[in-house]
C-alpha cells in the first residue's frame, strides 16, 4: 500500500540520513575491526618482558626453580613465544627487608629510570610452608598479571615441596606435567575445529547485539511517535491513514533502519574475516598472526534463525514501545512508562546466563516458550547444542503468536492514545482504551 | 452531482463530562466559499475533525462528497489543515511536502512537480532545500498550507488558516482559496473573525456551545436581519456621540468602535431624527449610511455576550 510505503521510507530516509546514524554505522565495524585485531596486533608490538626482580631469601635450589620457570614463561606458544619477564636475581639471604626497601623505593615512579623492575617477589623458606608468596609491584591491580605470575609459581612450589620430601624429580616432572582441556564443537554430526569458546563468544556477540537493537530502535519508535503528537503533526497524519498503518509503517520503517545497519556491520564483519591476511598487511603484521584472531563459524541456518527471532522480537517490543509513546505527552513521562518495557529486554537478556550453563535444560525449554524473552533464548541455545526441529518450531509458534497478540494491544492504545494529550493514563484508563470499538 | 460537499447529520460528541457537539445538522453545498463561525470553544474544532474522522461522532453521520467512505477514504480527494500546525522540524521543506503529498496517493514524480510549483507562487522556492526548523512560524504554515493542496482536493478544509499570519501573507492565502473556489471547488473554513468571514464566504453556519445557531447564504442572512442598521463615523468629539446613541428611543444597540459605530435603529425610530441629533451634537459627522448589518453584529446579537466567552473545559481534547 503506497501511504504505508510512504510512512516507511519517510521513517527510513530521515534516520539513515542522521549524521549520528553515519556514525555509529562506522564505529560498529571498527569496533570489530578493534576487538578483532587488537590482540594481534598489541601481541606483536609489544617487545619489551617486564621486567622483575627476585628477592631470594630461602635456601637451597628454591630461587633457581623461580628463575627458571620466570625466564621460561613466555607469550603465545611456548616454544616460539617472547620472554614474558626479563628476571634480575638478588640474593638477599637474612636482609630481605633491607633489600625490599630499596626495591621499593625504585618502582612505581612517575619517571622512573629506564629498565626499572615492575615489581619483586620475595622467596623465604616461610613461604614454601606456608605457601603464600609475597609479590610487590606497581602492576598488582592487573588480574592477568597477577594470574599468569601466580600459574607460574604455583608448579615450583609444588615441585619444590614435592623435592624437599626427597621425592625423585624426574618423578616429579612427570606428576606435574600439565593437563589441559581441547575442546571441538561437533555441528550436524561434523567436527567444526571451533573451540568451545568461540561458539560460546558467538552466542554472546548475537544477544547482546539484538539487546542492543532492541534498546536502541525500540526507543527510537517511541520518541518517534512523541514527536509526531508534541509537532501535532498526528493530526494531519491521522486523518490519511488509520491508526494501525501508521503505526506498522513506524515500527516497520524503523526496524528496516535497524537490518540495514547490521546488514552494512555483517558485510563489514565477512569482508575482514575474509580478506585477513592483506588487512594483517596493511597493519604491518605478519601473515602468521592470523592464527592468533579466531573467527568463528557461523552456518547459514543459524544466521536464518536469529534473524527470524530479531525480527519477532523487534515487532513486540517496537510495538510495546510506540503504544508507550502513543500514552504519553511529554519526555519526562516516556521516562517512567517505558520501564516494563524496558524490564522486558533486560530480563529477556538476563535469561542468557541460565540458559548458557544448560541450553538443553527444563529452565531453558520453557523460556523459549515465552514471546518476551525467546527471541533471546531460542537463538542462543540453536547456536550452543543443537535444537530438535520440534522445540525450534514451538518455540517460532508461540513467539508469533504472542507478537500478533501485543501487536493488536498496542495498536488498541495507539489508536486512542495518539490524539489524547495531557495526563498520562491510568491502568484503568489505559484498559477502557483497548476495549473502545 | 447533486450531493452536498459535506452533510453533516444530527452529530453529537461528548468528551469526559461535556457536550463538545450537540446534534449538530448542517449541510455544505458543492462550489464557493463556506465559513463555520463560532466564538471559541463552539465546537468547530471538534466538528471539523470529526468530519476528516480524526476523531469519530458519538452519534449522528457525517458525509463528504457524496458519500463512499469515511473522512478517511476520502483522504484523497479532501485538503486539510489543522488547527493545530505541525510540521516534522528536522525534515527539508520539499521532502516534506513530497511525503504529505504520498500519504494522500499521490504518486512521488507528481508530487514533487506540484510541491515546486506551489513553493515557486508562495514566495518559498529559496527555502525548497532548507529544513522546516529554519522557517518563520508563517512560512511553515504556508508549507502546511500547501501540503493540504497538493493532491488538488475536491473539498479544501481549513481550521482556522488565517491566524497568526501577517497581512501580506494572509492576503496570499485568500487569493488561493478565492482561486480554488473559483475553480469549482468547494472551501470549508472555520474562523471566529467576523471581517474575514464577511468578505470572503457565500454562505456560513454560527455555532456556539456545540449548537447551530443560523446558517444560510450570507444575503438571506442579512435580510432577515432586516435594514435597520446605520453605520456611523466621526472626527470631532465621540464622546458626544456615544450620549446620543444612549438615547434607548433613537438606538436599540449600538456597537461602539470609538471613532465609528454600528448601530440598530429601535423600533419606530426615524433614520432623519438620529441624523439631526448627531449633527446638532457636533460629532464632526463623517459617515451616515443605512446598512446591512454587518455579520459582526449578527453574530452578536444571535450569540449573545456571555457565549463569546466559553467555558473553560470546552475545548480540552479528551
Amino acid at each position: 500500500m503506497r501511504k504505508v510505503l510512504a510512512v516507511i521510507r519517510r521513517e527510513f530516509e530521515t534516520r539513515v540520513r542522521t549524521r549520528a546514524f553515519v556514525i555509529s554505522t562506522v564505529l560498529g565495524p571498527l569496533f570489530m575491526g578493534v576487538l578483532i585485531f587488537l590482540p594481534a596486533y598489541l601481541a606483536n608490538k609489544e617487545t619489551g618482558a617486564k621486567p622483575i626482580v627476585v628477592v631470594d631469601a630461602a635456601t637451597g635450589t628454591f630461587g633457581d626453580r623461580v628463575v627458571a620457570a620466570l625466564q621460561d614463561s613466555r607469550i603465545g606458544p611456548s616454544s616460539t613465544g617472547r620472554p614474558r619477564y626479563a628476571v634480575e636475581r638478588v640474593a638477599a639471604d637474612g636482609r630481605a627487608q633491607l633489600v625490599s626497601d630499596s626495591l621499593t623505593a625504585l618502582i612505581g615512579l612517575a619517571r622512573g629510570p629506564a629498565g626499572a623492575p615492575a615489581g619483586f617477589v620475595v622467596l623465604t623458606d616461610d613461604a614454601l610452608a606456608t605457601g603464600t608468596v609475597a609479590y610487590f609491584g606497581s602492576n598488582v591491580g592487573s588480574l592477568s598479571d597477577m594470574e599468569s605470575l601466580r600459574s607460574t609459581l604455583r608448579p615450583v612450589i609444588q615441585t619444590e615441596r614435592l623435592v624437599r620430601e626427597r621425592v625423585d624429580t624426574a618423578v616429579v616432572r612427570r606428576a606435574t606435567a600439565p593437563i589441559e582441556l581441547q575442546t571441538s564443537k561437533i555441528t550436524e554430526g561434523r567436527v567444526t575445529g571451533e573451540s568451545g569458546t568461540s561458539s560460546f563468544i558467538l552466542a554472546y556477540v548475537m544477544s547482546f547485539i539484538l539487546y542492543i537493537s532492541l534498546l536502541l530502535y525500540g526507543i527510537q519508535v517511541m520518541s518517534s511517535v512523541l514527536e509526531e503528537k508534541t509537532s501535532r503533526i498526528m493530526e494531519v497524519l491521522s486523518s490519511s491513514l488509520s491508526p494501525f498503518q501508521l503505526m506498522l509503517g513506524k515500527v516497520v520503517g524503523v526496524g528496516s533502519v535497524g537490518l540495514f545497519q547490521l546488514g552494512i556491520w555483517a558485510a563489514a564483519a565477512l569482508y575482514l574475516t575474509a580478506n585477513l591476511v592483506p588487512v594483517l598487511r596493511l597493519l604491518h603484521l605478519p601473515a602468521e598472526a592470523a592464527a592468533d584472531i579466531s573467527v568463528p563459524n557461523i552456518p547459514p541456518a543459524l544466521l536464518i534463525v536469529f534473524f527470524t527471532f530479531f525480527l519477532l522480537g523487534f515487532m513486540l517490543y517496537a510495538s510495546l514501545y510506540a503504544a508507550v509513546g502513543a500514552m504519553c505527552s511529554t519526555q519526562q513521562d516516556t521516562q517512567q512508562a517505558q520501564q516494563p518495557v524496558m524490564i522486558g529486554i533486560v530480563a529477556g537478556f538476563m535469561c542468557m546466563f541460565p540458559v548458557l550453563n544448560d541450553p538443553s535444560g527444563s529452565m531453558a525449554r520453557t523460556l523459549s516458550l515465552i514471546p518476551f524473552v525467546a527471541p533471546f533464548v531460542t537463538p542462543l541455545r540453536y547456536s550452543i547444542a543443537p535444537l530438535p526441529p520440534s522445540q525450534l518450531l514451538m518455540s517460532m509458534a508461540t513467539t508469533l503468536a504472542g507478537v500478533l497478540a501485543i501487536i493488536w494491544l498496542a495498536s488498541r492504545i495507539y489508536r486512542v492514545g495518539i490524539l489524547a494529550y495531557g495526563k498520562r493514563p491510568t491502568f484503568k484508563e489505559l484498559w477502557g482504551w483497548i476495549r473502545t470499538a | 452531482m447533486s450531493q452536498a460537499a459535506v452533510l453533516v447529520d444530527r452529530v453529537t460528541k461528548r468528551f469526559a463530562g461535556h457536550t463538545a457537539v450537540h446534534e449538530l445538522s448542517l449541510e455544505v453545498p458543492r462550489g464557493g466559499i463556506f465559513g463555520l463561525l463560532g466564538p471559541n470553544g463552539a465546537g468547530k474544532t471538534t466538528t471539523i475533525r470529526m468530519m476528516l474522522h480524526v476523531i469519530t461522532p458519538d452519534e449522528g453521520t457525517i458525509t463528504l462528497l457524496g458519500g463512499g467512505g469515511t473522512g478517511r477514504d476520502m483522504a484523497h480527494r479532501v485538503g486539510y489543515l489543522p488547527e493545530e500546525r505541525g510540521l516534522y522540524k528536522k525534515m527539508r521543506v520539499l521532502d516534506h511536502l513530497i511525503f504529505l503529498a504520498e500519504i494522500r496517493s499521490l504518486s512521488r514524480a507528481e508530487a514533487r512537480k506540484r510541491s515546486l510549483q506551489w513553493l515557486d507562487r508562495l514566495g518559498l522556492h529559496d527555502w525548497t532545500n532548507h529544513r522546516v526548523e529554519d522557517l518563520s512560524k508563517g512560512m511553515q504554515q504556508k508549507v502546511q498550507f500547501i501540503g493540504a493542496l497538493l493532491h488538488e482536493p475536491e473539498l479544501v478544509i481549513l481550521d482556522e488558516p488565517f491566524s497568526g499570519l501577517d497581512p501580506v501573507n494572509s492576503q496570499v492565502m485568500k487569493d488561493v482559496v478565492v482561486e480554488i473556489a473559483r475553480s469549482g471547488r468547494t472551501v470549508l473554513f472555520s474562523t471566529h473573525i467576523m471581517e474575514q468571514a464577511e468578505k470572503m464566504c457565500d454562505r456560513v453556519a454560527i455555532i456556539a456551545r456545540g449548537q447551530k445557531i443560523l446558517d444560510g447564504s450570507l444575503t438571506e442572512i442579512k435580510a432577515g436581519a432586516g435594514r435597520r442598521h446605520i453605520a456611523l463615523a466621526y472626527h470631532r468629539d465621540a464622546a458626544l456621540a456615544a450620549r446620543v446613541l444612549e438615547d434607548r428611543k433613537l438606538v436599540a444597540k449600538a456597537d461602539d468602535y470609538g471613532a465609528s459605530a454600528e448601530v440598530e435603529l429601535a423600533p419606530g425610530a426615524d433614520p432623519d431624527e438620529l441624523l439631526r441629533s448627531l449633527v446638532a451634537s457636533g460629532v464632526g459627522l463623517s459617515r451616515f449610511e443605512i446598512v446591512e448589518p454587518s455579520l459582526q453584529s449578527i453574530f452578536i446579537d444571535r450569540v449573545g455576550r456571555d457565549a463569546a466567552t466559553a467555558p473553560a473545559t470546552e475545548d480540552a481534547h479528551a
